[in-house]
């Protein structure tokens, strides 16, 4: 097992549910911008408890990887040294930023993401709603490239921890705009509700962890819009609350979906969501381009009268 | 098993009851007024704005709407304090089976099996339209 110095989502775990309380108690008692739904919560929070499960389930082989790696790693990065941390938090985001972009745009990466965007709503335990299979598919395996350079496995996961407890807090609408330089550079409630929402304007947009500059140098930045307003969940919204079929959803219609083409199976596991072979079905992309489209003809339409 | 996690595995099981407890006792959802034909014909159109609506008839709870248009049918049906839409066939809206006063539409599709549309009478409302 890997031994870390601290363990920041441990260690930060009293914190999530003071803030969800405080939340909770902004919308009841102060009006703020807060909706919760008892049952979507409930959900949520139950993907939040299954996600920590599926860690320990599968920690020991994590770990095991993780140092079998670091034995044939290339430099010796000392762990205590100032600047490997600060090299450690950047490589880290950059390595979140295109993991997390790729679990949206490949169908086999989204079948477990997909479950930390399914709510239609936007507050702190959406935060917890956090996948069953992402480890089983191996959204952890770009972070064995530090780990090859020769950054500590420790160092690693007291990252990623740290990583994840910040991006906790921008899951909500409570909070408004920040200011301006804070907007610029770091990910923010603002940026991260663009991320959640389903309108087209918004879609595939802002998948940075702690600094939105990764979004700005891609060219995946949208900012958000006051006349727009986000809506929340996925394209095609569930149909209900049942635990099993939040899990696991797209992971049975991929089963389908081969079940009933075998030859498209690598179109229907490493297309973009929303693949089909004839072109039937709506990805990202096309809903962006109708959309797009609606848009260039109704400002037309607005210039001729 | 390392202690550690048996206490992080009790405390989080603890906590999500709390919270979840205080979410559902704090009754801060979205504000859902039932459908009406209106807010129907906005909320597909929102949903599917390149969908040309012919007719909707919205069920007697309010909590769901059919929509025809063209050979294709439009479910609109309430989850939560939200909405899902799928799409069917027109003739599969004409041949659901009414039972215990709701009809069943199933969508075949796991993120969303089925939806019920509560009937004002006895039959079905959609087969004058088909």
């Amino acid at each position: 097992m890997i031994e870390v110095p601290f363990d920041p989502i441990r260690t930060a775990i009293p914190l999530f549910v003071a803030l969800v309380l405080l939340e909770i108690a902004a919308g009841r008692f102060w009006k703020a911008r807060v909706a919760y739904e008892g049952r979507d919560a409930w959900t949520s929070l139950l993907m939040g408890f299954g996600n920590t499960v599926q860690t320990f389930i599968m920690l020991g082989l994590i770990s095991a990887v993780m140092l079998w790696v670091y034995e044939y790693r290339v430099f010796d990065i000392p762990i205590d040294a100032w600047w490997a941390w600060v090299a450690v938090f950047f490589l880290d985001d950059l390595i979140f930023y295109w993991t997390h972009r790729i679990s949206h745009e490949r169908r086999i990466w989204w079948a477990s993401h997909v479950n930390h965007h399914s709510s239609q709503h936007f507050n702190l335990s959406t935060a917890l709603r956090q996948p069953w299979t992402g480890l089983i598919v191996g959204t952890w395996t770009p972070w064995l490239l530090l780990i090859w350079l020769g950054f500590p496995p420790a160092m690693i996961v007291v990252q990623n921890g740290v990583s994840l407890v910040y991006q906790f807090w921008i899951h909500t609408e409570a909070i408004g705009k920040t200011p301006r330089w804070f907007e610029a550079v770091f990910n923010t409630p603002s940026h991260h509700r663009v991320h959640h929402a389903r309108n087209p304007r918004y879609l595939d947009a802002n998948y940075a962890g702690i600094l939105i500059v990764w979004d700005r140098l891609f060219g995946t930045f949208i900012e958000e819009r006051a006349d727009e307003p986000c809506k929340y969940g996925i394209v095609k919204n569930l149909g209900g609350f049942n635990i099993l079929r939040v899990a696991f959803h797209e992971w049975m219609a991929i089963f389908q979906d081969i079940g009933r083409s075998p030859r498209h199976a690598m179109g229907y596991l490493f297309g973009p969501p929303g693949w089909s072979p004839d072109g039937s079905r709506e990805t990202s992309a096309t809903i962006k381009a109708k959309w797009r489209a609606r848009m260039d003809s109704a400002a037309e339409e607005a210039k001729a009268a | 098993m390392d202690q550690a996690y048996i206490i992080q595995f009790a405390v989080s099981a603890a906590a999500i009851v709390l919270l979840a407890a205080v979410a559902a006792w704090a009754r801060i959802p979205r504000k859902v007024e039932p459908l009406t034909e209106p807010t129907a014909r906005a909320l597909i159109a929102e949903e599917l704005p390149d969908v040309r609506i012919e007719r909707v008839w919205v069920d007697a709870d309010g909590a769901a709407a059919v929509a025809k248009a063209g050979g294709e049918g439009v479910v609109l049906f309430r989850v939560g304090d939200g909405f899902a839409v799928r799409t069917v066939p027109w003739d599969e809206v004409c041949r659901a089976r009414a039972l215990k006063g709701r009809a069943l539409f199933r969508f075949g599709d796991p993120a969303a099996p089925a939806c019920a549309f509560k009937l004002a009478g006895e039959r079905l409302p959609f087969g004058e339209a088909a």
